[in-house]
């Protein structure tokens, strides 16, 4: 009962916005080039659809962020796992990292272009130094905050090294870690929008830039709702469900 | 010889305002299949003294031996009862209790039987496939013996394990221990706060002073098993133990409110006694 309430609420919700919007645009109070009615944006929608522009960008800005998402991933978790485990090295590399990850992702976009070109690979590249470093801080305080009684608690077992790492250190981060990567995930996206708008060289961030140079408003918002609509998707269909999943688990909800 | 002995165990904390020794020269001798309670003021130091011997911590000097060999490191022969019970929320209650014989290397089917063989005996036996937060915390406790115990460990320690009980759970689980001690003649260390529990469940209750802790005094307790708590024998040694106790614990709040340059509120104290 609950649930379908709140979907209903949420349908009037955005409804409303759409006639308000609706009624805006019949009252002819802005020029159309300023704001197209949303009969408008939504036949620009199907267009872009049935000529298959729109699938072929969004499924490779996907890719590439999943890619670079992964990578993240991989060299974080690395690399705080590293500062955690030595102090010396948190004091030196994490300061670099620290300070790394207060670059916002668009100002990785010359050297993304002058070392890998005008194709993929740049992009990716700007998608994983704009999210790495939040997964490796992420990673560092997730260990970090790992009570400590389940650490003497797995040594008292006879735990040791390796073996600690695995069967307790992961495990006792984990609800920590996926918050870190669903921080993560959000900075990859904004990263790779960033990145297709200036690279220009295929996928939603670069129909962003041509719907501009072509002058259609129509398109433009479409471009906008389909970006917003796939984080909304990923964040609450795949992000959400996992931190729900593993908090009750771990007893933290 | 012995099950453990531990001789002139000190250490010694280093902190902002200087150094400060938790324990100095402990030297104590515990026998194969004893029940032994360690009590003392709160913060005395023997939590510190459990770690030693679990090797969870250094001492700074002497040493603790086990069967006859000198033991400085963590290992399931000396298995430890938390007070929070720490057991992993990732896994199955099944699965906690396997967890020390996961790292030995045990096989699966083994494994599986001589844990649900434990938690039988923990009277958890519905419980194997639930997840710790399903659990009250006296079942929790439970598991967290059960885990221990099918380490099969030389000696079993245990850290106030019942003090964040309530009183009903509490007291069930001191008949249970005593019990299960009868069943399988382990050789237990068990500290506490609580006078009353250390005398229900001790062969012995070495009494300690306040930091540095230090042996101060051992009670035999000779009384049938198995022990209530409500069991009124047992206050003459309770009230021996506590008179032992009072000095200990008004000489440890004496040494908190001690003034910086080494004054001491007299009204507190006067107000205290």
């Amino acid at each position: 009962m609950n649930k379908t309430s709140s979907i209903i609420k949420r349908v009037v919700f955005y409804a409303t916005i759409v006639g308000v919007w609706q009624a805006i645009y019949m009252a002819a109070v802005l020029p159309e080039m300023l704001l197209p009615s949303p009969l408008q944006v939504m036949e620009t929608l199907i267009s872009s659809a049935a000529t298959g522009e729109l699938p072929f960008s969004v499924g490779t800005s996907l890719l590439r962020l999943f890619v670079g998402f992964i990578i993240s991933i991989a060299i974080g978790v690395a690399m705080g796992l590293y500062m955690a485990k030595h102090k010396t090295v948190y004091e030196t590399l994490g300061s670099l990292v620290l300070g790394l990850q207060s670059i916002p992702s668009i100002a990785w976009v010359p050297i993304g272009l002058i070392w890998f070109g005008l194709n993929d690979a740049g992009v990716i590249f700007v998608v994983v130094t704009g999210s790495t470093f939040s997964m490796a801080m992420s990673t560092y305080s997730a260990i970090r905050n790992i009570p400590p009684i389940y650490l003497r608690a797995a040594r008292n077992m006879g735990a040791k090294g390796i073996s600690l790492l695995t069967s307790v250190v992961f495990p006792a981060a984990l609800p920590y870690l996926v918050a870190g990567m669903r921080h993560t995930w959000s900075f990859a996206w904004r990263a790779l929008m960033n990145a297709e708008m200036l690279f220009k060289f295929l996928g939603l961030g670069f129909m962003l830039i041509a719907a501009r140079e072509i002058n259609s408003m129509a398109h433009v918002i479409a471009v906008m709702i389909v970006i917003m609509a796939i984080g909304l998707v990923i964040d609450l269909l795949i992000f959400s469900k996992i931190e729900r999943t593993v908090e009750s688990r771990w007893g933290l909800r | 010889m012995a099950k453990l002995e531990l001789h002139n165990i000190s250490k010694i904390y280093n902190q902002n305002n200087g150094a400060v020794k938790a324990i100095t020269d402990v030297n104590l001798n515990i026998n194969e299949g004893e029940f032994v309670c360690f009590v003392g003021p709160s913060g005395c130091g023997k939590t510190t003294l459990l770690n030693i011997i679990a090797g969870l911590e250094k001492p700074d000097s002497g040493e603790v031996i086990l069967d006859g060999r000198v033991v400085s490191d963590t290992g399931p022969d000396r298995t430890m009862v938390f007070q929070e019970g720490a057991l992993f929320p990732w896994l199955k209650v099944v699965e906690n209790v396997e967890f020390g014989l996961k790292v030995a290397g045990v096989q699966k089917e083994k494994r599986r039987e001589r844990a649900m063989h434990y938690l039988d005996m923990m009277q958890l036996t519905k419980f194997a496939d639930s997840y710790t937060y399903q659990l009250s915390t006296g079942m929790k406790q439970r598991v967290a013996i059960a885990r221990s115990l099918v380490m099969d460990p030389e000696v079993l320690l245990m850290d106030e394990p019942f003090a964040a009980l309530d009183a009903q759970t509490r007291d069930l689980l001191l008949v249970e221990l005593q019990l299960i001690w009868q069943r399988t003649r382990k050789t237990i260390i068990f500290v506490t706060h609580n006078i009353s529990e250390s005398v229900c469940l001790g062969d012995r209750v070495v009494v300690f002073t306040h930091r540095p802790a230090r042996v101060k005094s051992e009670f035999k307790i000779d009384y049938r098993r198995p022990r209530l708590i409500e069991d009124t024998s047992l206050n003459i040694y309770a009230r021996s133990i506590l008179e032992e106790l009072k000095g200990e614990v008004v000489a440890a709040i004496k040494e908190e409110y001690k003034e910086p340059d080494g004054k001491r509120d007299e009204q507190v104290l006067r107000d205290e006694n």
